[in-house]
């Protein structure tokens, strides 16, 4: 299912530092929050962190939010979102939702359940053709099929 | 033959507009408190957000109902009326109620505003939907999920109200309105806190590719490697009761009408509501382009279920199984 460029990556991924790819993807949010989000303060993630897993890469990010912006972490996380590659990837698309991966065992949830639930749904419910706008060409058409 | 309405879900602004696009006639809603019975982390909508959304709707030609069906609580009476003030304001199409001191303050207070009477208000004859009629002129109600088509009809001959049934989406006990179980073991149940399994009490442990599901520190279930998981709620999950573990109260499955639809348009249904503001933009979508296509082939005499509808919906339901619940039952 997972597209073959994943395959170098994968066996790469376990082995590099997640700083460099959690500062990254931190500030990429921080760039596109006030438009994207422009009604969310995310109090809920203040004093928190929320960890995204991809269990088929052996890696991923752990992120918080200090009230302005998105934080990178290296502390353990309070909870943690796990899917394979494929998972996160309908889930982006809008292929399929998180609560029939996570019946099917695809998406699993540990630490604090609410927390999750609101990493969930936030980034469930985001405009995804507002994202989509964001971004250059090739990738705005992946991300919306 | 007149079609029903088409009431689909939203949990959020996102998934609003996909029920617009996909085909709904309604969308219903809910605020971010415990107000309505989907109070959960991360979902629904503020002020702004409805305003957006209910724009969106009117220049589609569609509704936005707006649901406050939670029972008011002793001392936050004012949250509940302000819910209802901020709905009228907003310019919602109808709210939905199922609290008798709250309908009477929405009648009082909003006399031009459209009334539904919850699936909360647990209203399952005619008898009781008559009097909300003539105590708070509700025009809607929304039938819990325990009457046969033949109750169905039966009550729909016998009343003013439109009546709105559910036609898809997750089954509980249906004892709506009546049920506290959750708060046996976590204090808190849908009609005083807006949620079943409030998350802050569950907990979801990973061992061996086995999952386990705790309430409150209460064991509700535990599935094996492979085994499709379901939410975690009390009344779906699996306990020991004469030396056996089994879905002890009921199994988790989901409700599904679309074999039955012509009948429910001949019983002369107002509408038709789609369960699940908890789910995602892409549940809304995937069950809002269903249940249109049924919908409009079933006001036409060669109605066949569509096995492409029914394979879309299994794809998104919660357990193994669909049924038509109440609807078809052989015993009374």
């Amino acid at each position: 299912m997972n597209p073959d460029w994943l395959l170098p990556l994968r066996r790469i991924a376990p082995h590099l530092p997640e700083a460099p790819a959690g500062f990254a993807v931190c500030q990429t949010l921080n760039l596109v929050a006030r438009r994207l989000w422009p009604d969310e303060d995310f109090r809920w993630l203040q004093g928190k962190t929320a960890r995204l897993e991809v269990s088929d890469m052996g890696c991923g990010i752990t992120l918080g939010h200090n009230g302005g912006r998105f934080i990178h972490s290296g502390k353990a996380a309070d909870v943690t979102l796990r899917a394979e590659v494929a998972g996160f990837t309908a889930m982006l698309r809008g292929q399929t939702d998180p609560d029939t991966l996570f019946f099917q065992r695809k998406l699993q949830i540990e630490g604090e359940t609410e927390l999750g639930l609101h990493l969930k749904n936030w980034l469930d419910t985001t405009d995804r053709s507002a994202l989509a706008g964001m971004m250059p060409g090739p990738l705005a058409r992946w991300l919306q099929p | 033959m007149a079609l029903p309405e088409l009431v689909c879900p939203a949990g959020s602004l996102a998934a609003l507009e996909q029920a617009i696009e996909h085909g709904a006639d309604a969308v219903y809603v809910g605020f971010k408190d415990p107000t309505n019975a989907r109070n959960f982390a991360g979902l629904n909508f503020t002020d702004a957000q409805l305003a957006r959304g209910i724009a969106l709707a009117h220049r589609m030609g569609r509704k936005v109902l707006i649901a406050i069906n939670t029972y008011m609580q002793a001392g936050r009476v004012p949250q509940w009326y302000a819910a209802v003030d901020r709905a009228a304001d907003a310019g919602a199409d109808a709210v939905i109620l199922a609290d008798m001191g709250l309908l009477a303050y929405a009648q009082r207070r909003h006399p031009q505003l459209r009334l539904h009477l919850s699936v909360q208000g647990s209203a399952t004859n005619a008898e009781a939907i008559n009097l909300a009629h003539q105590h708070f002129g509700i025009q809607r109600v929304v039938l819990p999920r325990v009457l046969t088509l033949a109750q169905v009809a039966q009550v729909a001959q016998n009343t003013p109200v439109e009546i709105e049934v559910f036609g898809f989406g997750s089954l509980c006990v249906m004892a709506e309105g009546r049920c506290a179980l959750s708060s046996y073991a976590t204090g808190e149940s849908p009609n005083t806190h807006g949620v079943c399994s409030p998350a802050s009490h569950v907990q979801w442990l990973q061992q061996q590719d086995v999952l386990s599901a705790r309430l409150n520190q209460i064991l509700i279930d535990r599935f094996a490697p492979g085994e499709a998981a379901g939410y975690p709620t009390l009344c779906k999950g699996r306990f020991e009761v004469g030396g056996s573990i089994y879905y002890a109260l009921e199994e988790p499955t989901s409700l599904n009408t679309l074999s039955v639809l012509p009948e429910l348009l001949r019983i002369g249904v107002a509408a038709i509501k789609v369960e699940g503001r908890q789910r995602s933009p892409v549940y809304t979508a995937q069950v809002t382009r269903v249940l249109r296509a049924a919908l409009d082939a079933a006001g036409r005499d060669d109605y066949a279920v569509d096995p492409a509808w029914m394979a879309q919906l299994t794809a998104v339901s919660e357990g193994n199984q669909e049924t038509l619940g109440a609807y078809h039952r052989p015993w009374r």
